[in-house]
């Protein structure tokens, strides 16, 4: 099968459809995707456009009404779907953990469906627990109601990624989750998978948990339509038209400042003085804007360097604007000073 | 002769009537659970099936005792044969509806997990569905064997077994010497009877349900 190589493998849709007999329209009309291998793509959308079920159809929960889909050069329509979905991992948002078993039976589930050896099976759950950061002797023999929603999910996730597939599907996997338990599994997850380059496939209609995880996003409108497909920078910079726009809200320059780090941004050579505010060079750039707004200067400081208001506007590919001094891109580098900036930089956050 | 001295010196007939009582309902009892839990296995996602099922069992129900065991004589005449097909046929609607009850209830995010991962239907049904909905059978199960101990006295109408035959020929003879004490070891009998199942279901209970399904947070 195509798991030869567990490190990912390139996903292709052609002309997917799936029409439910009486109805006037089909839930999923024509898709055409491209996943490479080893990247994740979230399907983003209102519910109901048909998402989840473009999903299933890859690992045949639902079985596409006409159309191809191919996993690794493989047509997956004419695999046993039971030995199919053993080969990819599957999370929803449910979790779906058996309460009648252990941690430790449930993570194990797929590596015995596929006849591992008892021993090979314990090994893998023990790195698998420790992967997902839950202590082996403590989670391996507990049952799910023991284990507080985040830990559930930590479980949910680890099942599905114990035979190592190449290919994982993710409903909301973090959906029902608290925000701060939420975010805590995102960032947690986001280095799981630059450790692992798995082909993922993560459906969520939040925009914000899109932007963070993705490496592309699939914004899709009804009948899964795909409306843009591109890297969460592009899609930010660039919304294909007003229904992706109005997907990404009013804030989309402060969402782009949040994918870019301070270390990324050139920063003036000059050492910052001591009573300015400090940041990190891993925090993102909106954090940065964040702490200018709550000190009311336009610049702060960083390990490698002096960041400035200008250089944040020239980062997101904009010019700092002024309505009272007017402050070209290249007065970043000369420091405009005053009240100006500073009031700019407010009215540039309202707008 | 007051009632203990009755029951000492008639023990052999009693002890042997109660362990005959127990034996009806206990064959009954088995045969229903495993007819019972395989029809409900295999109907429970079959609307139509589940629904003929459900209705044949539950009018099995609506039929008085006596009157069945009475109609039952021509086809398995008198004595066991009658009464253990009549036991076995009231014991259906409990353990039918429950089973159906408990495997149907399963969280769907459960299936669609196992699904999801390459589990089988029939699978999903033994090590997922059935497991789950096993407290919910062992309770159908319990019901209808404390329902077939009280059902089990009206056989004696038709030569059944058990400490019927004690509780009627009492009651036919009222006034007369020992007619009370027949009564009422018949009677009580069946209390003792009715609690030492209970206690066994509690241990099956105890050692059948998952532990997992069990342990407190």
């Amino acid at each position: 099968m195509f798991d030869r190589d567990t490190g990912g493998a390139r996903i292709e849709l052609r002309a997917l459809t799936k029409h439910y007999p009486g109805q006037p329209a089909p839930a999923v009309d024509h898709v055409d995707l491209d996943i490479p291998a080893g990247e994740l793509v979230v399907f983003v959308g209102p519910s109901g456009c048909g998402k989840t079920t473009t999903m299933k159809m890859i690992n045949r929960l639902v079985e596409p009404t006409s159309g191809e889909i191919r996993i690794g050069g493989e047509d997956v329509l004419s695999l046993h779907p039971d030995e199919l979905r053993r080969h990819i991992g599957y999370a929803i948002q449910q979790v779906g953990l058996f309460p009648h078993q252990t941690i430790g039976q449930n993570i194990g589930l797929v590596p015995k469906l596929l006849g591992w050896s008892a021993a090979r099976t314990a090994e893998r759950v023990e790195e698998l627990l420790t992967l997902v950061n839950l202590e082996p002797s403590a989670f391996h023999d507990r049952y799910p109601s023991q284990l507080s929603g985040g830990q559930q999910q930590r479980v949910g996730v680890a099942r599905a990624l114990a035979a190592d597939p190449p290919v994982m599907l993710m409903d909301e996997p973090f959906g029902a989750t608290d925000p701060i338990t939420r975010e805590h599994l995102q960032n947690e997850f986001v280095k799981l998978q630059k450790q692992l380059r798995k082909t993922i496939i993560f459906v969520t209609h939040d925009f914000e948990e899109a932007i963070k995880l993705g490496d592309r996003i699939a914004v899709l409108r009804e009948r899964s339509h795909i409306a843009q497909y591109d890297t969460p920078a592009n899609i930010l910079a660039h919304p294909a038209d007003d229904y992706v726009a109005g997907f990404i809200g009013q804030d989309a320059t402060l969402k782009r400042l949040a994918l870019l780090r301070v270390g990324d941004v050139e920063c003036t050579q000059q050492r910052g003085s001591a009573d300015m505010p400090q940041i990190t060079s891993d925090a993102s750039l909106r954090e940065a804007l964040d702490v200018m707004l709550a000190h009311g200067t336009d610049r702060c400081g960083s390990p490698s360097g002096v960041l400035t208001y200008g250089a944040l506007c020239e980062a997101v590919g904009t010019e700092p604007a002024s309505a009272s001094e007017p402050t070209p891109a290249s007065a970043a580098r000369k420091e405009p000073v005053g009240a100006g900036p500073a009031t700019a930089l407010k009215e540039a956050v309202r707008r | 002769m007051n009632f203990s001295e009755y029951v000492v010196s008639r023990w052999d007939t009693l002890s042997l009537a109660a362990a005959e009582h127990a034996l009806v309902v206990g064959i009954a009892i088995g045969v229903s659970t495993a007819v019972g839990i395989g029809i409900g296995l295999l109907t429970h996602d079959l609307p139509k099936v589940r629904g003929l099922s459900l209705a044949i069992s539950a009018a099995i129900l609506t039929v008085p005792s006596l009157a069945l065991l009475t109609l039952l004589i021509p086809i398995t005449g008198l004595g066991w044969g009658s009464t253990l097909v009549a036991l076995t046929a009231y014991a259906f609607l409990p353990i039918i509806r429950n089973t159906v009850a408990g495997l149907r209830g399963v969280d769907a995010a459960m299936v669609e997990a196992g699904r999801g991962m390459g589990m089988g239907r029939a699978r999903v049904l033994l090590k997922v569905r059935l497991p789950l909905a096993w407290p919910l059978i062992l309770t159908g199960v319990r019901v209808a064997t404390q329902m077939l101990i009280g059902i089990a006295a009206i056989a004696a109408y038709v030569d059944g077994p058990g400490l019927g035959t004690q509780i009627f020929e009492g009651l036919s003879r009222l006034g007369s010497v020992n007619a009370l004490n027949a009564t009422l070891a018949g009677t009580l009998g069946i209390v003792v009877i009715a609690v030492l199942f209970d206690l066994f279901f509690f241990a099956v209970r105890q050692l059948t349900i998952p532990r997992g399904l069990r342990v407190r947070p």
